[in-house]
Order: C-alpha cells, then structure tokens, then sequence
C-alpha cells in the first residue's frame, strides 16, 4: 500500500522532480545564447523582472494544487472496499468563494505590473535621443538600415549600449518575427505596416537573434547578429560602414575576383556601392565586418563564403540566390574580393 | 384522432396573430424605411445620420423578428438563442472594427490612459 | 405502484449486430459514434508517426533525416491533423455521439441522418486533407496548422497543397458545424421528463456549451478560409498588403475562430472528467452549479481572448492590455474547475482503474499548462515566449496532458458500453506510466527550451545553441510515449477478440448510460426513464432522496419503438462534396460540375426521406423539452444563430476594409433609388410569407398557393434588381478585384444574394409540394421553417442596407 502510494506520488510529482537536473545542469553551463533568462537590456529587464514573479506565484499555485491533490488522493480518502466514502459533501460556499478569490487575488498581482509594463514598451513616439534603425525582413534574411546615414547593411546589427534604439519593422514579403532574446521580446514584421519596438541595451557584447514567425522553407535559417558596442566602438564601426568600398590592390586575387563580380550575375541582386545596384539580396559593400553569411547560419570565412556561393539553394531551402555554376580559380578570385570588403 | 392531428393539436396551443398584424408591421416598416431614405438625403440630418439610421433598422430588425420570425408568441428559449447569437456577433463586429482604429495606438482614450498608468510619462 | 424498468430480452440484438453493408447507411447514433471513434484512432497512428518524424529531425543539430521542405509538411499535418482528425472527432463525433443520448435518456440525436452526414463529410475533409499526396505539384500542407497569410497567397506558396489545405479546412468545417447544430438541439429539447438543465450529467452540460461554441466560432474560420480561397482563385486582395488589406485579417479571423476552439476541445474533456471523477470516489461531483457556470463562462470569455495569440503583432497598448486582462479572467473558472474536481475525490472510496489514473493524471497535468497559460498572458512575458517552444509546451500540456488524458481515460471507461468486453487493467496501467513518463519527458523539458530561446516550426538548429541534449532527451521519451499507444491499441485489438464480458455497470456508475446493456440495443431504451434528481442511475440503484424511476408508458399505451430509416444519402452527398472540391484544386471542372450534380441530387434525396423536415413522427413528438417548441424550430434558430455571426463577419470586414480602399470607387457608387426599390421588395416579400404560413395554418389551400407564389416571385424580383445593379456596377468600372471596396462588397452582398436563391429554391420545393396537396394544416410547420429562413435573409438585408449603402458617405475607420 505504501509503495503504490509512493509510486503514485510520483506520477503526480515527475514534472517537478525533472526540472531539478535543468536548474542544475542551466546553473553548469554557459548561458546559451538566445537566453531569455540573461537579460541585457532594460526591456529585457522588465520582462526578467516580470517573469521571476509570476513564476513564483505559478509555482505557488502549483505548490497547493498538488498538496490538496496529494491530500485528497492519498490521506483523505479511502479505497475502495474499506468502507463507505469519508464523506458525501458536495458543496461549501466558504470554499467555493475561496478558491474564487483567491486566484483572482493572485492575478490582480500579475495584471498590474503586466499594464504598466505594456504601455511602458509601447510609447507612443520614440524616446528621445533614439537612435534610429529600420529593419526590413526579407525571406530569409535581415536587412538593416539607419536612416539619416547611408548605412545598409544585412544580418548584422550594430548598436550603442546605454541609448535607446528605436527599431521599425518593416517586410518585403511575408510575415517574420524579430527577436533578441537578450535585448527584449519579439515583434512581429508584417507586410503592409509598420511596426516598432524600442529598448536600451546595458552591456556591450554579441547577442544572437532569429525570425521567430514561420515563413517558409528557410524559417529556420533565418538568424542574425546583434552587437551592441561602446560609443567609440559604434563610432569607428558608423564610419567604416559609411566609407566607400574597399579598393582591392590591383594585380591580387581580390582584385581579380572584382572584375568576376562586376561581370557575373551578382550584380543583379547585390549592391556594392558604385559598383552595382542590386537591392534583391543583401547589400554586399562591407561583407567582410561581418561575423557570419547568409543569415547569420554560416561563418564568414572563405571555406564558408565559397560553399554557400557554390550551393546556396542546397544549403538554404528555397534561396532564391541562384548557384552561378562558377568554380576553380574563378570562384577563388571571387571569395578573395568579397573578403576583403571590410 | 391521428397521430399527425394530435401532434397538431398540441402546436395549436400557439398565439397566430391575424392578418390584420402581419399587414399592420408590413406598414411600420414601408414608413421606416422610407424615414431611412430620407435621412439619407436630407443634408441637414447628417450629423446625427449615423444614430438615426442604426435605430431605424433596429426597430426594422426587432418588428421582423418579433412578428413574422413570431418571437414574441414562441418561447423564450428561442429568443435567447437568437439574442445570444446576435450579441457575439455584435460583439465580434465591434471588436474588429476597434482593432483596425488605426492600429488602435490612435484610440481617442489611449494616450491619457498611458498618462494614468504610467505618471510621468 | 412504480413499474420497474423492463427487463430487455436478451433476444433483442445489441446495436453492432448487422452486416458490413449497413455500416454504409446506418443512421443510429451509436454507430455513427464507432465510424468516427475507428476513423479517429487510425488517424491518431497518423498523428503520431508525424511526431516521430519531427522528433527524430531534431534530435541532433543539422540533421538532415527530413528535407526543410518534408519537415514542413509534416508539422503542419501533425497539428491539422490531431486537432481535427483525432480530438475533434474522438470528443464530438465518437464519445458525446454514443454517450449523449443515453446520459439524456433518449432514443438518438435529434436529426440521426444528418449526424450520419456528419460523420461522411467528416471522412471526406480528412481524405481531402491528405489528396495533395498524389498529385505532382500538390504535396501536403506546409504552412502550419494556422497558415498565416500572406505566406498562403498563391504567390509565396503556389502549387495545390494550400489549396487542399483550405477547401479540406471548410469541408471539416460544415461537418463540425451539423455537429454542433444537432447536439444543441438533442439537448436542449430531448432530455428524458424531469431532466431539468440542473440536473443533467456534467458531460451532457459540457456538450451543449461546447455546440454553442461550435454554432458561432465556425463562421470566422469559414469566412477567412472563403477570403482565401478567393485570394488564391479569383485575385482578390483580401490579405495583401498591396491593395491595401492586410495579413492581419486572417489572423484576427482565424484566431476568433481558434480560440475558442481550444475550448471546443478542452470542455468535452472536462465533462469527461467531471463524469469519472464521481464514479470512482463513489461521490457525487463537488460544487456541481458553480461546474454549471464555470463551463458557461468559460465559454463565453473564450470569444473575448483570442487577440492573445497576437500579442506580438503591434496591436496596441491598449488592446494588448484588454487582452491580457480578458486571458487573465478565464484562469479563475477554469481555477474553480481544479478545485472542485479535488474536492470531488477527498474524502471519497476510491476504486484505482485505469480511468481513475487518467482523469487524476488531467488535474496535474492540466494545472500544468494552465499556469504557464497565465504566463502567457501577462504579455511582456510573451513577448520572449510566443513563438517558442515554452507555447509549444504550454499548448501540448493543456491538449495532450488535459485533453488526450481525459480521453485515455475515457476509453477505459465507457469501452465496455461501446463493445461490450473489458480492457485489461493492468495493460492499461502499464500504459498509463509510460504515458506520464513519456508525456512529461517530452514536454517538459520544452519549457526550457524555450526560455533558452529555441523559436518553433524550425527544421533545424545549429550545435552550440544549448539546445542539443533536450532535443534528444525529448526524442526518446517520445518514443516511450509512443510505445505506451501501442500498448493501448494491442489492449484494444486483445479486448475484441476474447476480452472479457462486460456488464451493463461494471463501474457502479451514476448515469443512465449505465442502465443500460453493454452493448446497448439499437433503441437504446426500453421505456424512456423519467428523472427527478442529479445522477440519475444512482438514485435508480440506491435510492436516497433523488429516487427516479422508470416511466410509464407513455399515454398508457405501449410504447412503439420506431427506429429510424438507414440511408445512402449521407455517404454519396460527401462524395459528391469531395469531388466538387477536388475538381476545383486540380483544375478538373468536369469533376466538379459531377460533383456538384451529386451534391445537389442527394441533398434534395435526403431531405425527402421521410421524415422530412416538417413531418411529425414520435421523436419530434416526444422531444419538445425547449420551452415546448419543436425540435425542427429550435435546430432551425440554432442555424441562423450561427449565420448571423457568419453575416456579421462579412459585414465587419466591410467595415475594416472601407477605410483602407487604396484607390478606385468606394462606396459612393453605389445608388440609393434602385436598392430601395429592392427592400421594399424584400420586406413586402416577408409580408406574403407570413400570410402564407397564416394560409397554411387556418387550412386555406388556395391562398397558401398565392402567397408562396407571391415570395418566389418578389424573391426572384430582388435577385433580379441585384443582378441589374451588380452589371450596372460593372460597367461603371467596379469589377471583382478592382478594389478591396469591391472586393468585400461584391462578397458581402453576393453571399447575401446567395441565401436568397437558396431560400427562393426552398420555396418553390414548397409551392411544388402545396400543388401536389400534401402541404396541408398539419405540415404547417414546414412552412413556418421556410418562413424563418426567410425573414432571416431579410433582417440581413435591413442591416446591409444600413451599413452598407446608407452609410456609403461614411468613412472608414
């Protein structure tokens, strides 16, 4: 009788009992990186702040559920054949009100602070002294733009700590989702409208984002980069973004691999500036400062740049970049030139 | 007694206004719909246009359902059904309506409700 | 003194006797249930293995076991198909079809050949579903279970396979739908004497707020599939942004629908529990009234929280803020529910079956999903977990760990009034630990997961996101849970062949359906008992102060046990529906037009089967429990209940839509004189109706002629004038898809248009029948159901020439 009352315990408390080697195991290791428990920013803050609490009281509530259970199946009640039922109440109003109350008590202490939290990140107008940034979704990949600057860029975000950055979301064609889980929660980026999100970043560091709306065979692929820098860092890195391309040296392979870029298709759909205009796939003219490619899936080192132009569509379901068929010498010339637009 | 007559007895038990009702409502609603007509045209209306018009078809709305639908001689049950319905879908059509407000950011209520919400701001 | 209930002679058949044929044309409610309960399960093995597929693509990172392109598909068919294939039909169409009827102590549903019809379409959406299989730039539905426009538009997914997934969606839709229709009425009007509403089991209570739910969520859905369709079939512009619509229609469309179909789900379930509960702690259930409510208002706050699946969407503070507070509320009945359900076991004897391991299992599991529900409504939260895997955990602990649980547990339970044998309880609780292990193993762990920001619907991830050793840990225990199935399918196949013989109470339970042999005959009950008090059964067995006894006969006569005529109707108009839709996904017109000729002849084949809709038989005698009115009427307001909210959401993306007209004419072309014209029309045209129904119920043959004759013909004068004012409008410039004005008000007024053609056929059936003589005092009621159907067009149109053309000069929000 013990033991099957033992083993039923369990049953009730295995949910429980599992999340103890998480905690141990989340406490071990490094954070991974689109926590949404390691918030970096004050957006993300709030949410942090927010979700401690009514983890608290889920877990309270779930705390006294389970102990009514446990009491009610195991202490107060009898088995079937040791006599009558204990008791044959079907009703207690004092009760009834109190489990009445009582939840709805409980949410009042969830529903104030949630309020204020939602007009808190969704002001009317920007904060003031917002930097701007404009984020156009694109299947699948993320094209960033700062208005006021000739900036464009793609799949890697830069942005200063301690000001606040207010983000409008815009898509080229269906609906995405952008989301940094260290930087706050997602927005959604619909065709037709214009979304915004704002926050202020607190530490500089490199934070990992990804669509979070399905939309299509590359959902999955479609990841990204925030940096959030020092002001000197993002200074330095406005201007290098805003300088001309680099000028490969002539007679290197670079410079070799610009003459295939200026004859190939590639011009069609990428822009370097003053060289082509090309606004179906990501601007190319600093490819190079970015850490990663093709939406944040892939290093951005030769081997990577070179398999992802041999094979995009193998690599990324559903590209719409064409594999060009160049190879060999051709193809390495090509690589050389797009590393060193930096 | 059949069981088809016996049946029928019983419905018989039912209120059947005359003809004399049917046609009566039949006048009320040529004559409101006639007024609706003419707040439309009527210039001089057109700020009170929409209030107007959305009480006209009510009655419009209630005198069908209330006399030829008979809603006002059968049992609540149907009624409520009815009511029922109709309320979710007013609710429904209010809610969409509301949602699309511009995005809802340009409700009348929404700035001086952040303003309550969050002093300071 | 008392007549005790007959004793059935054991020569009366139980109602799976009969030969393989008539399970084609059965109309018996009982096996109607089995047909979707045999259907459902096969689709559950279906469900399953897609699963599987998903859990083992994303057992390590990169893995490449399915292409992104499969992986798409089949997560997009697992959820479509759990919800509608395996959830749906095991709550509605198997268990609330077989138990609802004996728990009220009726004979069968209300309109037996449209619950067959019911279960045919069923059947025919499902294959429907799946067709895009077989066809080479079909494939399956990819786009999720909730296919977000504009990803569905024919231009970010062309081929057939959204096609299938939209047509396959309405046929499902218009069978759930008579679903829906026929349990309301069962319930409300066929309860056993003395049953009041107070009085009824719980599972019974949860139905009938579950058809409610069914009546008036549908529409929504059939409304935003229809935009679809028309999007992808007729270039209207309905959910792109181009002419100045938006995506965000559907999902305000699809989630006013999807809402409260989780509650559709989640209802049933409860009845279920709160039926189990009580039988094995041999207590009646605690708080029974505040039961009552809770399920009502949860019912009816389920239409106010749909926009919390949106929270992501920029709607606004303020909206967001009312959703969050509406999500918040629906905690607190739901939290009674909990409450009460434990109160319902302390202090009772309990008897540990298999079922009893189920239903306590569901308290857990259930509370479980709830809380991180709560989480999901305070809205900043969301924000980090929407679209994660912490709302895949949430949604699969309240569907999987509530629903699923409860009908595991059901299983064990009422399979021995469906077949007849035992299932093993020691199989079944060996199921039931692999299931918890299996169950909790698998979804727990996505609550990290998602804190640690793994996004869903991904095919994918890269290694060094932290995720890995979750995956995998979910991969097994998935496969532990799908052992436990298999375990309860063997359980299943065992107790068939030589499973032991069940009694008719093998649980000293508390309802009626237990009264009854295991298996019940084909008519249910001898004599219909009469009910003075909760658990009825239980009183008849024990006695105490709600003491109910067996009726007398009615009329003191022996009471003639009529058992409906089978039919082939049902199984050839689903037939028929199947092919009118595949011809229009795969382009073969001619497959069409043959299915819309079947569609159409058996529709009129089934509604002259006796009893047609009007005639009197004993059931529509007996069964006017609804304040006295006749079930036929009663099942006829619940219809147009329903088609209200299917006007008011044509209507109201009229509105929306106004406002956003990017250029061409608006409103302002339509004129006023003409369209007056055709209301006086239409009102006069109720006029003449109501006479002819007043004809009709005074016996006067010949103005009964006149005046139907009269509303055909003003009928065919109004869809006269439209058809005039549409080509008019035409000529002016205002085509189809010239704007989102034309658009929605070509749609609006043209469904209308519709209805109206659909009543003027009604009618001249009716005129046709009246000249044959046989439409006379006694049949009054089919002219009266004609009637409502009628007016009903008619009030639509009152309020579409308010809004739509009196109000032309208005502008749009």
């Amino acid at each position: 009788m013990r033991a099957r009352i033992a083993r039923r315990k369990l049953s009730g408390l295995a949910p429980l009992l599992l999340a103890l080697p998480a905690v141990i195991a989340g406490c071990q290791k490094a954070n991974p990186p689109m926590d949404t428990l390691a918030p970096k920013s004050d957006f993300a803050n709030w949410i942090y702040g927010l979700f401690v609490e009514v983890t608290w009281l889920d877990l309270f509530v779930l705390a006294v559920v389970v102990v009514a259970f446990v009491l009610a199946v195991f202490v107060f009640s009898r088995r079937a054949g040791e006599g009558e039922a204990a008791s044959e109440t079907h009703s207690d109003m004092r009760l009834e009100l109190a489990w009445t109350l009582g939840p709805a008590f409980i949410l009042l202490l969830i529903a104030v602070p949630t309020i204020r939290t939602i007009f808190r990140e969704e002001p009317p107008t920007p904060p003031a002294d917002s930097l701007k940034v404009t984020v156009i979704a694109h299947q699948w990949w993320w094209e960033f733009r700062y208005p006021g600057t000739s900036i464009v860029t793609a799949n890697e975000l830069h942005i200063p700590e301690h000001r606040p950055i207010w983000v409008s979301l815009r898509s080229a064609d269906v609906i995405h989702s952008f989301w940094v889980p260290a930087l706050g929660g997602k927005r959604d980026v619909i065709p037709g409208q214009v979304n915004h999100m704002w926050f202020i970043a607190n530490t500089p560091g490199e934070y990992y984002g990804q669509c979070a709306e399905f939309c299509g065979d590359s959902h999955a692929n479609m990841r990204f980069r925030v940096f959030v820098d020092t002001p000197a860092q993002f200074a330095a890195w406005e201007k290098a973004q805003e300088a001309p391309p680099v000028q490969p040296a002539a007679g290197t392979a670079a410079a070799k691999g610009a003459a295939v870029f200026a004859n190939s298709p590639c011009t069609a759909c990428h822009t370097i500036t003053g060289v082509s205009k090309g606004y179906i796939g990501p601007n190319l003219t600093h490819l190079a400062s970015r850490t990663t490619i093709a939406g944040g899936i892939m290093k951005n080192d030769p081997k990577d740049l070179k398999a992802w132009i041999e094979n995009p569509v193998g690599l990324k379901p559903g590209s719409n970049m064409p594999a060009l068929g160049l190879r060999g010498p051709e193809l390495d010339d090509l690589v050389a030139y797009l590393e060193s637009l930096k | 007694m059949t069981a088809e007559a016996a049946v029928h007895e019983h419905f018989e038990q039912h209120v059947h206004p005359g003809a004399s009702v049917y046609v009566t409502v039949a006048a009320v609603l040529v004559v409101l719909t006639a007024l609706e007509i003419t707040v439309f045209y009527v210039q001089a209306l057109a700020p009170v246009m929409i209030p107007l018009l959305l009480i006209l078809s009510a009655a419009k709305f209630v005198l069908v359902a209330g006399f030829y639908m008979h809603l006002h001689y059968d049992s609540y049950v149907l009624t409520s059904i009815f009511g029922f319905a109709l309320a979710i879908a007013a609710l429904l059509l209010i809610s969409l309506v509301l949602l699309f407000s511009y995005l809802s950011h340009h409700l009348w209520f929404a700035v001086p409700l952040a303003r309550i919400i969050l002093p300071g701001h | 003194m008392a007549a005790q209930p007959k004793a059935i002679p054991a020569e009366y058949p139980s109602y799976l006797k009969g030969d393989p044929i008539s399970w084609l044309n059965t109309i018996d409610h009982k096996r109607v249930a089995v047909l979707y309960g045999v259907s459902a399960l096969l689709f559950m093995i279906l469900g399953g293995i897609e699963a599987l597929l998903i859990r083992i693509q994303l057992f390590e990172p990169d893995n490449n076991f399915l292409s992104a392109h499969v992986y798409n598909q089949v997560f997009t068919m697992h959820g479509t198909t759990m919800i509608f294939l395996v959830v749906m039909p095991l709550l509605l169409g198997f268990a609330a079809n077989f138990l609802v009827p004996l728990q009220i102590g009726a004979r069968d549903v209300a309109f037996p050949r449209l619950n067959a019809l019911s279960f045919w379409i069923f059947l025919s959406g499902a294959v429907f579903l799946h067709l895009g299989w077989f066809w080479h730039h079909g494939g399956l539905p990819d786009a999720g279970w909730f296919g977000y426009a504009n990803l569905t538009e024919r231009q970010y997914t062309p081929g057939m396979a959204i096609d299938f997934w939209d047509i396959g969606l309405l046929i499902l839709g218009v069978s759930t739908v008579m679903t829906g229709l026929n349990f309301f009425t069962t319930i409300v009007t066929m309860r056993a004497p003395g049953m009041t509403y107070m009085r009824m089991p719980m599972f019974v209570w949860s139905i009938l707020i579950t058809s409610i739910l069914i009546l008036l969520a549908f529409p929504p859905l059939t409304v935003g599939l229809i935009f679809l369709f028309m999007d992808r079939f007729f270039g209207t512009h309905y959910y792109q942004a181009v002419a100045g619509a938006t995506p965000i229609l559907w999902q305000h469309l699809f989630w006013l629908f999807g809402h409260p179909e989780v509650y559709i789900m989640a209802l049933p379930a409860f009845g279920m529990i709160s039926e189990m509960l009580p039988t094995f702690s041999r207590k009646p259930l605690f708080g029974y009234p505040m039961m009552a409510y809770s399920i009502i208002l949860i019912a009816f706050l389920s239409y106010g929280v749909w926009g919390h699946h949106m929270f992501a969407t920029g709607m606004g503070p303020v909206a967001d803020a009312t959703f969050a507070i509406t999500s918040m509320l629906i905690a607190i009945p739901t939290g009674i529910k909990i409450f009460s359900w434990i109160a319902t076991v302390w202090g009772g004897s309990l008897r540990m079956t298999t079922a009893f391991y189920f239903a306590l299992g569901f308290i857990v599991e259930f509370t479980i999903g709830g809380l991180s529900g709560i989480m999901h409504a305070a809205v900043p939260i969301d924000l980090q977990q929407t679209d994660s895997y912490f709302v895949v955990a949430h949604f699969h602990y309240v569907l999987f760990g509530g629903v699923m649980f409860a009908i595991l547990g059901s299983l064990y339970y009422w399979w021995p009034k469906v077949t007849g044998r035992m299932l093993s309880e020691k199989l079944g609780k060996l199921q039931f630990w692999l299931t918890v292990i299996g169950f909790n193993g698998t979804f727990f762990p996505m609550h990290f997961l998602g804190t640690w920001g793994m996004p869903r619907r991904i095919y994918t991830y890269g290694a060094g996101m932290g995720w890995t050793f979750w995956n995998q840990f979910e991969t097994v225990s998935a496969f532990v849970l799908g052992f436990a199935f298999l375990l309860m399918f063997i359980n299943m196949l065992m107790s068939l062949r030589n499973g032991e013989i069940a009694p008719a109470d093998p649980w000293d339970a508390r309802t009626l359906e237990w009264s009854i042999p295991s298996p019940p005959p084909a008519f249910n009950f001898v004599t219909v008992p009469a009910v003075s008090g909760r658990d009825a059964f239980w009183a008849q067995k024990y006695g105490g102060t709600a003491a109910g006894r067996a009726a007398e006969p009615r009329n003191g006569e022996a009471e003639a046990i009529h058992i409906p005529e089978p039919s082939f109707f049902p199984i050839v108009l689903a037939a028929g529906l199947l092919l009118c839709g595949l011809g229009m996904v795969v382009d073969w017109w001619r497959i069409s037009i043959a299915g819309g000729v079947i569609l159409f002849l058996s529709t009129v084949g089934m509604a002259f089967q006796y009893p047609t809709f009007g005639q009197q038989t004993h059931e529509t005698e007996a069964a006017s429990g609804g304040g006295g009115e006749d079930l036929r009427k009663v099942g006829l307001w619940a219809f147009i209940g329903s088609e209200s909210v299917f006007f008011a959401t044509l209507i109201a993306t009229f509105m929306v839509y106004k406002g956003r007209n990017l250029s061409g004419p608006g409103a302002e072309i339509l004129e006023i004189p003409l369209t007056s014209f055709s209301t006086f029309i239409l009102l006069m045209s109720s006029l003449l109706m109501v006479l002819a129904l007043a004809a009709t119920q005074r016996g006067d043959k010949t103005w009964q002629r006149v005046w139907l004759a009269g509303t055909v013909l003003f009928g065919l004068i109004f869809l006269g004038d439209q058809a005039y004012e549409f080509t008019s409008l035409y000529h002016h410039g205002l085509g189809f898809t010239t704007d989102l004005f034309s658009q929605t008000f070509f749609t609006l007024v043209g469904f209308h248009g519709f209805h109206v053609f659909i009543g003027v056929v009604w009618l001249s059936v009716l005129l046709v029948v009246s000249f044959m003589d046989r439409l006379p005092k006694s049949r009054a009621l089919s002219v009266e159901l004609a009637g409502l159907y009628w007016h009903f067009v008619d009030i639509v149109w009152v309020v579409i020439f308010t809004l739509v053309y009196l109000m032309q000069k208005v502008k749009g929000a």
